[in-house]
């Protein structure tokens, strides 16, 4: 039997257009969002649940890997097939196939891109909440995989919150059905959440059932801006002790003003410490408004030095397109970049970030600090030059000293960007080893031959 | 004369991606395909794996990814790393180019313009053909010196189906009293086909000629229809021949929006009420920054409403007619096409308006092929038809 013969049956059965074996091909294949490469052997394009099922009977007879893959925008590594095998890109399947306005549920497949799904939703008035900045480049799939999250998450929830059942292909190759449009459901396990934030290891989702809510008729955007960086994180808390919990509250600090204020020309102002972005929103205009007074008078009370509410969409738009670019537009500041997603509880934010400047000082790399504040969510990222060999050594002890802090401070690795092979180091002192061994067993149990995204998650 | 050694991609302009795929949002192949082996961020990929040694040996099917792109522009546009995409796939063109790897179609096209100076091994003499069925005979025709040159093209020139273009952009000269010359047989091809083709050399021969053939006539103004054309005028011209071209290159909607606003377009107040939607051209809005002149003119049509595309501007979709992808793979640049005319229903315009030959023309056949009730015009030809006489 030739090496390549699982290749022949998989041509065989989807057809030549969707298993490409090109070495351009493979190479496009080979990375997501982080600078880990590898090349698969093939990358499939599958257009059906019933094509994915086929896909994995053939890899699961010949033990080949097989690894899911949304739009490749992951910050963990964790749809790099570091084992080659096959890449299985989701992307073609991205039918909206359900929308059901009675129940308030829409169910998909895995490919859709997250910004289509809202702009179809909120054309019909309804909203889907979980918004990862990278809801333009990242699939429904992916984000379910990683449990993603975003700014909104303060107030709505994160991905797995909206996910009401899935379709999975087990890595034997049968299809497995969970959840359903039942708000109640308690037959069973609740086996729609194991495959949430599990990292395409368990099986490959095909179709999901998601919630929906009301969209929010009103909303107010707020730029508080901080000559003192202390001052802004203890303001996070002040604004939720307050009593108003705002849709989003987001914290940059100057380097990543700079960045952005460089890639965009916004205007930001450039000689503070650090800015918060606040919205409130919520079906009554006159609350809306209310609360975004408080969070005004909170800022300044905390020493904000100056507040601006956005006068109209465009200028929100605005905002949030500058948020979004934080990440990115760190590479103007330095060839290669290291983020991080810690999360620590609320209200150790301002000591979580005092002791990631200090490690920054001991080691003289910069760490830029910004991220979802209100959850205690922080990205802190290391920016280096990785021809370096000097600086990488210091960015690996760097990045333990940072997953550090967020253990000690009662936190954990990643809010949402997830394990992937970039914090598989890290995963057994965070989970402690009874947690390890029970994932460990859910695993072989649903993956005996281990061709399901090998390598990844656990250690 | 030494040339310039010709520009090549530097390890920065590469190493500079951050594979984050925000570029795979605005793609317009990798929008289509789903694949990401169509998209921004592989071609880079793709690029860097040559220079680096992992793909050992480049074939046609890797300068294939290069060629099959409408160098839109759309992904540097938004790339939030300062990855000018376009840009470094335009040059990889060109070393794909020297590798002796380029696409047959474009060998083909660039042997053309060598040896006929136009796109389609045309006689000189027939890149006057579209004049001869106007109502007066163009007094730009045979001039020995004028104020301003109009650089027509060679889709304008060349093809009839566009000749409406420069037929409507003379007469407002005319009417407007502008002292203008055409180069006729000595308009050769500005060079840009080349240039995104690999040859470099053979568009720095088309450059000198026309920049002689211009400035024989002491104008001081060169203005074009053809966003391709100005883009190459204005920015390749000065870099490739190193020198100031001593001319101020314009292109129609900014020479039309002065003379109408300095009263010298009077407009009829006659006209029926339109909704139109305007169609950004990638080399005139997005890679030139031409956005404002155009949609001036609009508004000033009376009865004209007029409505923006989703993406407008900066972020407006390519019209299908880029990077002579229709030459690599028409099919592809069909289905590009398709999705904008689509793009322009959704609107509820009547009248998608572009200033651009190659985008009047793709828009023309999508909105035919995908059956919609849409009239697509150049700005010269609504702007002419809004003229009072
Ligand atoms: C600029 C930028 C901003 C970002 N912002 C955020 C943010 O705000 N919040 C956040 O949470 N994340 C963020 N991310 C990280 C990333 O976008 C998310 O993790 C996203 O959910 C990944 O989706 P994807 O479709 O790109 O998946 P991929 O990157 O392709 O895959 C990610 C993981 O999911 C698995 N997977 C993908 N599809 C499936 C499927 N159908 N079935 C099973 N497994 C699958 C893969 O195997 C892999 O393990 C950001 C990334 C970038 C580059
Ligand atoms: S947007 Fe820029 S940095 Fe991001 S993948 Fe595309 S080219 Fe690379
Ligand atoms: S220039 Fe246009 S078609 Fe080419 S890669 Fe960029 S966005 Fe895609």
């Amino acid at each position: 039997m030739s090496e390549r013969a699982w290749i022949d049956r998989l041509q065989e059965v989807l057809g030549p257009s969707k298993v490409l074996t090109s070495v351009e091909d493979r190479i496009a294949y080979s990375y997501d969002g982080t600078f880990a490469q590898q090349l698969p052997d093939v990358a499939v394009l599958p257009e059906s649940t019933e094509e994915v099922a086929a896909v994995v009977r053939i890899a699961a007879e010949y033990r080949v890997p097989v690894v899911p893959r949304g739009m490749a925008s992951g910050l963990a590594a964790a749809s790099v097939p570091f084992s080659g095998g096959i890449a299985l890109s989701l992307t073609r399947m991205n039918r909206i196939l359900e929308l059901d306005e009675v129940n308030r549920t829409v169910r998909v497949e895995a490919g859709v891109i997250t910004a289509d799904l809202q702009a179809y939703v909120e054309a019909r008035g309804l909203f889907y909440p979980p918004d990862p900045s990278s809801n333009k480049h990242s699939t429904i799939g992916g984000n379910i995989a990683c449990n993603a999250g975003g700014p909104r998450c303060l107030k709505y929830g994160v991905t797995g919150d909206y996910v009401m059942g899935l379709t999975v292909v087990l890595p034997d190759g049968r299809v497995l059905q969970t959840g359903g449009k039942a708000i109640k459901n308690v037959v069973g396990y609740d086996l729609t959440s194991l495959f949430v934030g599990s990292e395409g290891t368990l099986g490959v989702i095909t179709e999901a059932l998601l919630k929906l809510i009301a969209k929010p008729g009103y909303v107010r955007t707020a730029l508080a801006e901080f000559p003192s960086l202390d001052d802004a994180s203890r303001t996070v808390n002040a604004i939720l002790a307050a009593g108003v919990v705002p849709a989003t509250l987001e914290l940059m600090d100057e380097t990543a003003i700079a960045c952005i204020e460089e890639a965009m020309r916004l205007g930001l102002p450039l000689d503070v410490e650090a800015m918060l972005i606040i919205e409130t929103d919520g079906s009554d205009e006159e609350a809306v408004r209310r609360e975004m007074e408080v969070v005004e008078r909170v800022c300044r009370e905390n020493g904000a030095r100056k507040v601006t509410v956005a006068r109209d969409e465009k200028e929100r738009a605005q905002l949030w397109r500058a948020r979004r670019s934080v990440s990115p537009s760190l590479a103007r500041k330095a060839p290669n970049k290291l983020g991080e997603d810690i999360t620590v509880p609320r209200s150790a934010i301002p000591e979580a970030i005092r002791r990631i400047k200090e490690i920054s000082a001991r080691h003289g790399l910069p760490i830029v600090v910004f991220g979802h504040a209100g959850d205690g969510n922080l990205h802190p990222n290391i920016l280096f030059d990785k021809r370096d060999p000097a600086q990488w050594e210091k960015v690996e002890v760097m990045a333990g000293e940072i997953f550090g802090v967020a253990l000690d401070l009662g936190g954990t690795l990643s809010g949402e960007h997830g394990v992937g092979v970039l914090k598989r180091p890290y995963v057994e002192r965070a989970l402690g080893p009874v947690s390890i061994d029970v994932q460990r067993r859910i695993k072989e149990a649903l993956d005996p031959l281990n061709i399901m995204n090998p390598g990844k998650v656990l250690p | 004369m030494t040339n310039p050694t010709p520009p090549r991609v530097s390890e920065d302009d590469y190493l500079r991606c951050i594979r984050c795929g925000q570029c795979l949002a605005v793609c317009p192949t990798y929008r289509l395909t789903l694949n990401e082996t169509d998209s921004p961020r592989a071609r880079v990929a793709l690029l860097r794996a040559v220079r680096e040694g992992l793909l050992e040996r480049p074939t046609d099917r890797t300068a294939a990814q290069f060629f099959r792109c409408l160098l839109c522009g759309a992904c540097a546009f938004t790339c939030p790393s300062g990855v000018t995409v376009d840009r470094v796939l335009e040059l990889t063109r060109g070393e794909m180019a020297d590798l002796g790897l380029l696409p047959q179609p474009l060998a083909a096209l660039n042997a053309r313009i060598r040896e006929s100076h136009n796109i389609s091994a045309e006689p000189p003499e027939s890149r006057l053909l579209w004049a001869q069925n106007l109502p007066a005979p163009p007094t730009g025709v045979g001039k020995a010196q004028a104020e301003v040159v109009y650089f027509v093209g060679c889709v304008g020139a060349l093809f009839p189906r566009s000749y409406g273009i420069p037929q409507s952009f003379v007469q407002i000269l005319e009417r407007a009293g502008v002292d203008y010359a055409l180069l006729g047989a000595e308009e050769w091809c500005c060079g840009y086909p080349l240039a995104i083709n690999g040859d470099l050399e053979g568009a720095r021969e088309m450059m000198r000629h026309n920049l002689e053939a211009v400035r024989s006539l002491g104008a001081r103004t060169l203005v074009t229809t053809c966003p391709s054309c100005f883009h190459f005028w204005k920015h390749a011209y000065p870099a490739a021949l190193e020198e100031d071209l001593g001319l101020e290159v314009r292109h129609a909607v900014e020479f039309l929006a002065d003379l109408l606003e300095s009263g010298q377009i009077p407009l009829r107040d006659d006209l029926p009420e339109q909704t139109v939607t305007y169609h950004d051209p990638c080399d005139l809005g997005r890679k030139s920054g031409v956005f404002d002149a155009p949609r001036r003119i609009l508004r000033a049509i009376p009865g004209v409403t007029l409505v923006e595309m989703a993406e407008n501007q900066g972020g407006s979709h390519c019209c299908g007619g880029g990077g002579n992808l229709e030459s690599m793979d028409p099919a592809l640049s069909q289905a590009v096409a398709a999705r904008r005319i689509r793009q322009a229903a959704e609107t509820g315009a009547q009248v998608v308006v572009s200033a651009c030959q190659q985008c009047e023309r793709t828009l023309f056949n999508a909105a035919r092929a995908e059956r919609l009730r849409l009239r697509v015009k150049d700005i010269a030809e609504i702007l002419l038809e809004a003229m009072r006489r």
